[in-house]
């Protein structure tokens, strides 16, 4: 770990297949129900454009896909797009491991940046323990938590 | 978890889970909800100053970890201090802060540091609470838990 960077690190365990989990996070339509109704364009391939829209926001965070290893592993560059002092601090690094044990699949998040007391990294750390926890219940239970799911999903 | 140069001195982990803050509180202090989930239990009668143990839930009553309380306040905190059984090392400290938060959800924040005098408590709290706290998720949103400490996959 590079100790002059920032980081955030965070493990959760899913009762889906691991199939069902990489489908989940890279998928539009499973992506809007608990992702605060954003979603993600790309085709996930190594070398392709990135892009998360959020309804409020429009594009809020862009960047590349660096690694693809479907359904295991990928490696995205992302930048923040829409606020200035995030977006000055230029790309960070996110990590996502999926590995299957017995009926769950574990599911890591490494969101790193090259510099220290990172904006960015401290706003992600406030926002993956949510959108993962409702990413585990929307899963385990057909529904995620109310709070993150878009506003045409709340008014439902 | 997140941090800049001393990585490994405290571990953060927060979860939002469908409950109430009494059920969390009672999975962690009542022994026979812990081992629904944790597999282990932890007895104290969880009074400022009182002893507690961190049980093996074999039925053996073997004892894991153990500590003082240092502060309750249930249903919303409690600081213990956790221990080596052979008290090899000094103790570190667990912190359960658990809030009400929107859409009817609990947010559980557990803090795990003063653990720079021991990496190797360090880095197996990291691996365990991930584990524990997303079967109590399970357990509390689904009614199921899975035995988290069998890994068919890695031990056979």
């Amino acid at each position: 770990m590079d100790m002059a960077g920032s980081s955030f690190i965070y493990v959760t365990y899913i009762r889906a297949p691991q199939q069902t989990v990489w489908d989940a996070l890279t998928k539009q339509e499973f992506q809007k129900m608990y992702w605060f109704g954003g979603h993600q364009e790309s085709d996930w391939k190594a070398g392709s454009p990135w892009k998360m829209y959020m309804p409020a926001h429009g594009l809020t965070d862009s960047g590349e896909i660096v690694e693809s290893d479907p359904p295991n592993r990928v490696v995205i560059k992302w930048r923040n797009e829409f606020r200035p002092q995030l977006k000055e601090e230029g790309y960070s690094r996110c990590v996502m491991e999926l590995a299957t044990e017995d009926d769950l699949t574990k599911l890591s998040i490494t969101h790193t940046m090259d510099k220290e007391n990172s904006q960015l990294v401290q706003a992600v750390s406030g926002g993956w323990p949510r959108i993962l926890s409702s990413l585990k219940t929307f899963l385990e239970t057909g529904a995620a938590h109310p709070d993150t799911r878009g506003a045409a999903e709340q008014k439902k | 978890m997140m941090g800049n140069t001393h990585m490994n001195d405290s571990f953060v982990y927060v979860t939002y889970i469908y409950t109430t803050p009494q059920k969390v509180w009672d999975a962690i202090t009542k022994p026979e909800f812990a081992h629904l989930y944790w597999m282990h239990t932890n007895v104290s009668d969880w009074k400022k100053g009182s002893r507690w143990e961190h049980r093996h839930g074999d039925g053996s009553g073997k004892v894991l970890i153990d500590g003082t309380v240092l502060e309750s306040d249930p249903p919303r905190r409690l600081v213990i201090t956790w221990t080596r059984p052979d008290h090899s090392q000094a103790p570190s400290r667990v912190t359960f802060d658990i809030a009400d938060y929107s859409g009817g959800l609990v947010c559980l924040t557990v803090t795990h540091d003063q653990l720079a005098h021991d990496q190797a408590m360090a880095s197996s709290i990291a691996g365990g609470w991930p584990k524990v706290l997303s079967n109590l998720k399970s357990l509390l949103e689904t009614g199921r838990a899975e035995n988290i400490w069998l890994t068919k996959n890695k031990e056979g």
